[in-house]
């Protein structure tokens, strides 16, 4: 018998044993978390994908429902507590997110303050619409501003809470999506997903990669005109962005944006759209709302403050300001691309 | 080696290369205009999954009201749905694998089904 002869058998089985499915990108979409929830996961299992989504969607929704500020359930009934003075224990569901919180508002210097959910509320923007009316007046905002509610307000002693301030009322919208993503990411892991996108209204986290190669991510332009630039990722980073197009309103021929400004009342101008890259989902989501307020006078230093290495800053001229760690990330997919300036992050 | 092995070791290979087509090949999931389908979920739920080469209304109920969804000519569309800026209405027509319309008061998603050739893995905005 020649070699060949006896080698036959194991290449035939070798190349049978190729025969099972291809693993390949699977995508589920579904509702959940308030938004548009997008699963990719590289596998050959389609099974799997759906499981996870349905488990993913499930553990989202709870969040939701939990981290909610204006509907009855944990946060809602701290808000309440909170408002009295007296001393409770707070939910654990609600707590580490309070802790996050203020580490956030102390790291943002204070343009990031989640205790500000009364302004959202003045604005309109707490609901899941907000009806075509006139902004708050300015008298409303300043009177507002003057009670100088702070997550520092909020005292904490183990499991016991209460406030200094009964103006701080909580909405943790700026971050609690990032802080459930990562939950659920770590849910994805639990059941065995090793590369996977989990992608919650435009804001995502992705780990692994598909296959040999990164994953391709685009990043929208805040004019809506398509794709302004592509990233690669791959081993496990999130990707916040915070544009003025998410959440508005048109009054009298002008628009009113979602990202108020905590030292004004109003929304912030300074940017029309920042994006950052970090692994915690929590903190990329903050601090993109964070810089956008800072706008391009203190970004360098915000984002030093708040540990971001990696953002981006599209301002109102469409001229880009990003860090140089970013711009080694960055590939414009628009022509010609924007002006760009470098900024390192420094205090 | 006698001809009857050789034999055998040809149809061996000739079954390689059709589970390879079988396994490997273009996956057949709805993704051909002819048996396209579009899925709406409702909440958490699907609701219905119907092809695009079938004309039909229907009326999916959400915490807001009702969300209308209209197939015809091979596309899908939110023809009403209680949002009050009509975000859902101006996805318009549904026509390619991926195409999406949204009620977030309404809680209604629709899509039509299949792996969309897309340029990205993801769209952060």
């Amino acid at each position: 018998m020649s070699t060949w002869q006896r080698l036959m058998p194991a290449v035939l089985i070798l190349l049978l044993a190729a025969c099972g499915p291809r693993p390949e990108v699977h995508t589920e979409r579904l509702l959940a978390f308030g938004t548009v929830v997008e699963l990719s996961i590289y596998t050959h299992d389609r099974e799997l994908v759906r499981e996870a989504a349905r488990v993913v969607g499930e553990d989202l929704d709870y969040m939701h429902r939990a981290w909610h500020a204006w509907e009855p359930g944990p946060l809602g009934r701290t808000n309440q507590l909170l408002a009295t003075g007296a001393e409770f224990s707070a939910n654990p569901s609600v707590l580490p997110l309070i802790l996050e919180g203020q580490r956030l508002e102390a790291d943002s210097d204070g343009l990031f303050n989640p205790a500000l959910g009364a302004l959202f509320a003045l604005w309109g923007f707490h609901g899941d619409e907000r009806e075509e009316h006139a902004p708050p007046d300015e008298a409303e905002i300043r009177a507002l501003l003057e009670t100088r509610p702070s997550m520092a307000d909020i005292r904490v002693d183990g499991i016991r809470m209460r406030s200094d301030n009964p103006a701080v009322r909580l909405d943790l919208g700026g971050f609690a999506k990032g802080y459930g993503v990562d939950r659920a990411v770590e849910r994805l892991r639990e059941l065995g997903i090793e590369h996977a996108i989990l992608n919650a209204g435009g804001d995502l986290r992705a780990i692994g990669r598909p296959g040999n190669r990164p994953w391709r991510i685009g990043i929208r332009h805040p004019d809506g005109e398509g794709v302004l630039a592509s990233l690669e990722l791959a081993g496990d980073e999130s990707v916040y962005t915070s544009g003025d197009y998410e959440r508005h309103f048109i009054y009298a021929g002008e628009r009113f944006h979602h990202i108020l400004d905590p030292r004004t009342g109003r929304p912030a101008r300074e940017a029309r759209s920042v994006t950052v890259i970090h692994r915690d989902g929590a903190r990329a989501d903050a601090a993109a709302t964070a810089l956008f307020v800072a706008g391009p006078a203190r970004f360098a230093e915000i984002a030093a403050r708040l540990g971001i290495e990696q953002a981006m800053l599209v301002d109102p001229q469409g001229a880009v300001l990003m860090t140089p760690a970013m711009a080694e990330r960055i590939r414009f997919e628009q022509q010609p691309a924007p002006p760009v300036i470098l900024v390192e992050p420094a205090r | 080696m006698t001809r009857g092995d050789g034999l055998v070791v040809i149809c061996a290979c000739l079954l390689v290369g059709l589970s390879y087509v079988q396994f490997w090949g273009a996956p057949d999931d709805g993704t051909t205009t002819a048996t396209r389908e579009v899925r709406i979920l409702s909440g958490g739920t699907e609701f219905a999954r119907l092809p695009l080469d079938r004309d039909a209304l229907v009326e999916v109920p959400g915490p807001a009201g009702i969300t209308r969804v209209e197939i015809a000519d091979g596309a899908a569309r939110c023809a009403a749905s209680p949002g009050s800026q009509g975000i859902c209405q101006r996805a318009g027509w549904l026509r390619e694998a991926g195409d999406m319309a949204v009620s977030l008061p309404n809680r209604v998603l629709i899509e039509v089904l299949g792996e969309a050739e897309r340029s990205f893995d993801s769209v952060n905005y």
